[in-house]
C-alpha cells in the first residue's frame, strides 16, 4: 500500500532552490556592503559565490518534476 | 480483491471551501523557474555591483586642484570631495611641503572619519576605529582595510593637486 502523502524528490528539489535563493539574498547585501565600504575583494567574492548559487539553482531545475 | 484508500481531505477545506479558477495554473516548475529566474537577476545584480565598486575605486579619477598650500596650516587638515563630488575626502599638511589625503569613509561600514591632532591619528566614531594619520594603515579598532588613499602632490602654482589614476 502506497502512502498518500510521500512526495517525489522534487519536492526536496524545490526547497534546495528556495533555500539557495535565500542565500543569494543574503551575498546581495555582502555586495551592497562591499559597495558602501569599497571594498573591491569583498565585492567580486560575493559576486563570484552569487553567481555559483545561480548555477546551482538552475541546474536544480533539472530534476524538477512538473 | 482490491481495497481502496480514502484519503479524507483536510479539515480547512471542509471549513473553507477554496475555488480558485487560476489555482492550477503555476506548476511547482514554473514557480521554481521563477525563483531561479530572479537568483539570476541578482547574480546580475552582484556583478554590477562589483565592477561598479572596481571603477570608483577612491584613487581613480582626473586630476584636481583641491586648495592652495598655504591656505592649511601645518597640522591642520582641509575637507574636500574626489573623485566624485559624493565622495569625502580629508587631508592633512604635515610639515611645509607634505601632504597626505585618504577618503573620509571609514573601511569598517563607512562611518566618516576625522583627525585627532592629540594622538596623530585618523579616528572613526561609530566603532572606536583608528588609523595612522600619514599611512592610513589600521591601528586599533574592527576595519579590516586601511584607508583609502589619494595621491596628492604640491606643484609649483602652490596649489595641492589630487593625482589620481587613469582608469
Amino acid at each position: 500500500m502506497s502512502n498518500p502523502t510521500r512526495r517525489g524528490p522534487s519536492s526536496a528539489v524545490i526547497v534546495y532552490v528556495i533555500v539557495l535563493v535565500a542565500l543569494q539574498v543574503f551575498s546581495v547585501t555582502v555586495s551592497v556592503e562591499a559597495f558602501l565600504t569599497d571594498d573591491e575583494r569583498l565585492g567580486w567574492a560575493a559576486a563570484g559565490v552569487s553567481v555559483a548559487l545561480f548555477t546551482g539553482a538552475a541546474a536544480f531545475l533539472r530534476y524538477l518534476e512538473p | 480483491m482490491t481495497e481502496e484508500v480514502r484519503v479524507a481531505p483536510p479539515g480547512w477545506k471542509r471549513d473553507f471551501p477554496y475555488e480558485a479558477a487560476a489555482e492550477e495554473e503555476v506548476t511547482r516548475r514554473e514557480f521554481a523557474r521563477y525563483l531561479v529566474l530572479g537568483a539570476g537577476a541578482m547574480a546580475v545584480a552582484n556583478v554590477g555591483l562589483a565592477a561598479w565598486t572596481q571603477l570608483r575605486s577612491i584613487n581613480r579619477g582626473e586630476p584636481l586642484p583641491i586648495v592652495a598650500l598655504d591656505d592649511v596650516e601645518v597640522g591642520g587638515t582641509y575637507l574636500f570631495t574626489y573623485p566624485a563630488e559624493d565622495d569625502p575626502a580629508i587631508l592633512l599638511r604635515l610639515d611645509d611641503r607634505t601632504v597626505v589625503a585618504f577618503s573620509q569613509k571609514c573601511t569598517h561600514l563607512g562611518c566618516v572619519v576625522y583627525y585627532v591632532s592629540e594622538s596623530e591619528q585618523w579616528h572613526c566614531p561609530c566603532h572606536e576605529g583608528n588609523f595612522d594619520a600619514v599611512t592610513g594603515d589600521v591601528l586599533s579598532g574592527p576595519p579590516p582595510r586601511p584607508l583609502g588613499r589619494i595621491d596628492v602632490e604640491v606643484r609649483d602654482d602652490g596649489q595641492i593637486w589630487a593625482l589620481g589614476v587613469p582608469a
